[in-house]
């Protein structure tokens, strides 16, 4: 028996040892095989091809956030004929800070990050390497705490697009469509109570508010990213209370909105990606719910931004808020929108989204806004 | 406070209580079984999961939900019967085992998942099934008792059942005798000819079918996919509700319900503009509040022994 088993420990461990070998070295190929021999490039036709590293701190497959980075490094590889790879550091938070200072060490053109956490991993490497670009986005770093003039901020105006969402759910709960019920309270289900949350937030209350001053807003906040279980329970909630539409920001949580929207006959509207389409095919009923989502173009906004390095013209050491112009922000215009959402209205909402951009409208943002303010409106909304 | 009595007094707010508490109840009583029999099992957690996943890509690929079912419980067993090989046979501490299928649980299923549909972090793209709600025939027709009581999905009912079952299987059967006479003391049991070994293989493959059914409730009831780390820590609140239960299985219904119960709170209470890190933090308090509780009652109870003694 005891042998047995010390062959079976001997075996998982050279399994371990195998599997193990062949996962490490993917990182560490750029360094490796670039700086002399470059048998890799001649088939693009240029000597030293843009190289581009995206650091995603997850997985790809969220069907949303970090799908769209890698979408937009997709075509930043096809548009320039880039070298381009895309590291995925999972969940796991040990990992990002020396990922970071690893990629680093290696000869990239342009190292691509994202989000508010990995924020100040690079406040504290980006200065180290002055000669490395870094693009972070959705997220600026603290300009004034270090010498940060080789990283590129990209920041979303989150609060365009739900303003349009808001109009949408505000139209929708005070139409007769089928679904729609008499009370006017529609649903916000946020991720967390932070500020990139909330300025949806505050977008898709005013957006409400523009379009029917009585509108109340019910809001619930998951505590998290990844309970989508909790998420179809704050949304039940919602819909149990009255709300016939409701929009979820809270990624992989948020989705369980759909569940409840599916479950209860309700609308809903999903956020990053396109919603709907996930479960066209799976779920065709689920998605004829979803009647567009709030896409946020992470992929948009990085090839903009490496079309710009090229130029020149891509202003390091500075943030940039993209919204409805640069086509980083937008509502899904797919067949369930279409079909499901009167022509009346998306005319309307089409109108709105001009008038964003023409400066009709301006919209507010939880960026900077005091707790207390934030409250006032939110309260000025409660069911 | 007049809304939050008519949220608390709503039907649909009792109905909210079963369902959140479902999954939990399931993982209790698989703790409670493998805690019975002395070998604690902390990795309900990953075994929900592992069979959560299983559950969706089998009922994906047969077009039956009841397969799917089938299948996560044996995912379960499977995972308990590793455990126990990796505890009883190779004699490893078995809360590092368990800690490591709890780990190769939230890695291998994204990874399977991914192998199977190339999906990373949810399974859309499979057309899994979710099991069918029930409506019980007299109860239903009763005005509030039947909304809340009727029309769930039937794990619910069956997670209500076990708790049945595991009462007459610890107390009323010769297994149950065994499993309580090894888990009490192992040297004891073993000088009357009870194989230990045998009995806590059997109590931790049961723990891990129960982990199957929770898992199964998750991915195919509550919400009809599966998502990555979509126990989200309900695995480690049964170990908490075992203890608060003092391990008797109509005390853990109790403690599984009071943290239905805190939960669906938490997620009602979300109406009135409360901070919602306070009302996040409602289930957990009542987690504490009740440890301090049952650790108080312990030591009362010591001490009564102890006097006991003396005389």
């Amino acid at each position: 028996m005891k042998k047995y088993s010390s062959i079976i420990l001997i075996l998982i461990l050279a399994l371990a040892l195998t599997l193990s070998g062949c996962g490490s070295p993917e990182p560490e190929e750029p360094s490796t095989d670039t700086p002399v021999t470059d048998p890799a490039e001649p088939e693009e036709g240029e000597d030293d091809a843009l190289r581009v590293v995206l650091l995603l701190n997850g997985t790809l497959g969220d069907r949303s956030f970090f799908d769209s980075a890698n979408a937009g490094l997709e075509m930043i590889e096809d548009e320039f004929g880039a070298e381009v790879r895309t590291i995925e550091m999972s969940y796991d938070q040990t990992r990002w800070e020396p990922t970071l200072w690893e990629v680093s060490e290696q000869d990239w053109d342009i190292i691509i990050l994202g989000t508010w956490q990995m924020q100040e991993y690079l406040q504290e490497i980006a200065p180290e390497f002055p000669d490395n670009r870094y693009i972070i986005f959705d997220t600026a770093v603290d300009y004034s705490v270090a010498d940060l003039s080789n990283v590129y901020s990209i920041e979303y105006k989150q609060n365009e697009g739900s303003f349009l969402a808001g109009a949408l759910a505000a139209s929708v709960t005070s139409s007769d469509m089928e679904l729609a019920n008499d009370q006017k309270m529609i649903g916000f289900l946020g991720g967390m109570d932070i500020p990139v949350i909330n300025d949806f937030l505050v977008g898709y209350i005013e957006g409400a508010l523009y379009v029917d001053e009585n509108v109340k807003v019910y809001v619930s906040y998951i505590g998290g990213f990844d309970d989508s279980a909790t998420g179809k329970e704050m949304a039940l909630a919602q819909y149990n209370a009255g709300a016939d539409i409701g929009f979820n920001v809270a990624g992989q949580a948020g989705l369980g909105q759909l569940d409840a929207a599916k479950e209860m006959n309700k609308y809903a509207i999903g956020v990053d990606s396109d919603q709907a389409m996930v479960f066209a095919d799976s779920d065709p009923e689920k998605a004829e719910l979803v009647l567009t989502s709030m896409l946020k173009r992470v992929d948009n906004s990085l090839f903009r931004a490496v079309e710009m390095h090229l130029d020149g013209t891509l202003p390091y050491g500075e943030a940039e808020k993209l919204g409805l112009v640069e086509e980083a922000i937008g509502l899904a215009n797919n067949e369930f929108y279409q079909n499901n959402v009167s022509e009346e209205l998306r005319a309307e909402l089409a109108e709105m989204a001009d008038m964003i951009v023409n400066g009709d409208i301006t919209v507010s943002s939880a960026m900077g806004m005091t707790t207390d303010e934030l409250n006032e409106l939110r309260d000025s909304v409660r069911p | 406070m007049a809304d939050l009595l008519d949220i608390i007094f709503s039907t649909s707010f009792g109905y909210a209580v079963l369902r959140v508490t479902t999954p939990i109840l399931f993982a209790t009583l698989g703790a409670l079984i493998s805690i019975k029999a002395g070998v604690v099992n902390i990795s309900m957690e990953g075994t929900m999961l592992t069979a959560a996943l299983t559950g969706v890509v089998v009922s994906a690929f047969t077009g039956s939900g009841m397969a799917g079912v089938v299948a996560a419980v044996l995912a379960g067993m499977l995972l308990g019967l590793m455990l126990a090989y990796f505890a009883l046979n190779l004699k490893t501490d078995i809360i590092l085992a368990a800690i490591a299928i709890n780990l190769m649980a939230s890695g291998g299923t994204v990874f399977a998942l991914y192998v199977i549909s190339g999906d990373r972090g949810i399974s859309s793209s499979l057309a899994s099934k979710v099991l069918p709600k029930i409506q019980i025939p007299i109860i239903h027709q009763i005005p509030v008792v039947g909304s809340v009581l009727s029309n769930h999905n039937i794990l619910t009912y069956v997670a209500l059942l076990s708790v049945i079952v595991v009462y007459v299987l610890i107390y009323k059967t010769p297994l149950g005798l065994r499993i309580r006479a090894v888990g009490e003391n192992a040297h004891a049991a073993d000088s009357v000819g009870i194989s230990v070994i045998k009995t806590q293989y059997i109590a931790l493959i049961m723990s891990g079918a129960f982990a199957g059914f929770g898992g199964a409730f998750m991915s195919m009831g509550y919400v009809s996919w599966f998502s990555t780390n979509m126990t989200a820590g309900r695995g480690f609140i049964a170990l908490a509700a075992e203890a608060l239960g003092m391990g008797r299985p109509f005390g853990v219904l109790l403690t599984s319900l009071l943290f239905g119960t805190a939960d669906a709170l938490a997620n009602a209470l979300q109406a009135f503009r409360i901070p919602s890190e306070f009302v996040q933090m409602v289930p957990y308090v009542v987690t504490i509040l009740g440890l301090v509780i049952y650790a108080k009652r312990r030591q009362s109870m010591a001490q009564k022994h102890k006097s006991e003694d003396r005389v």
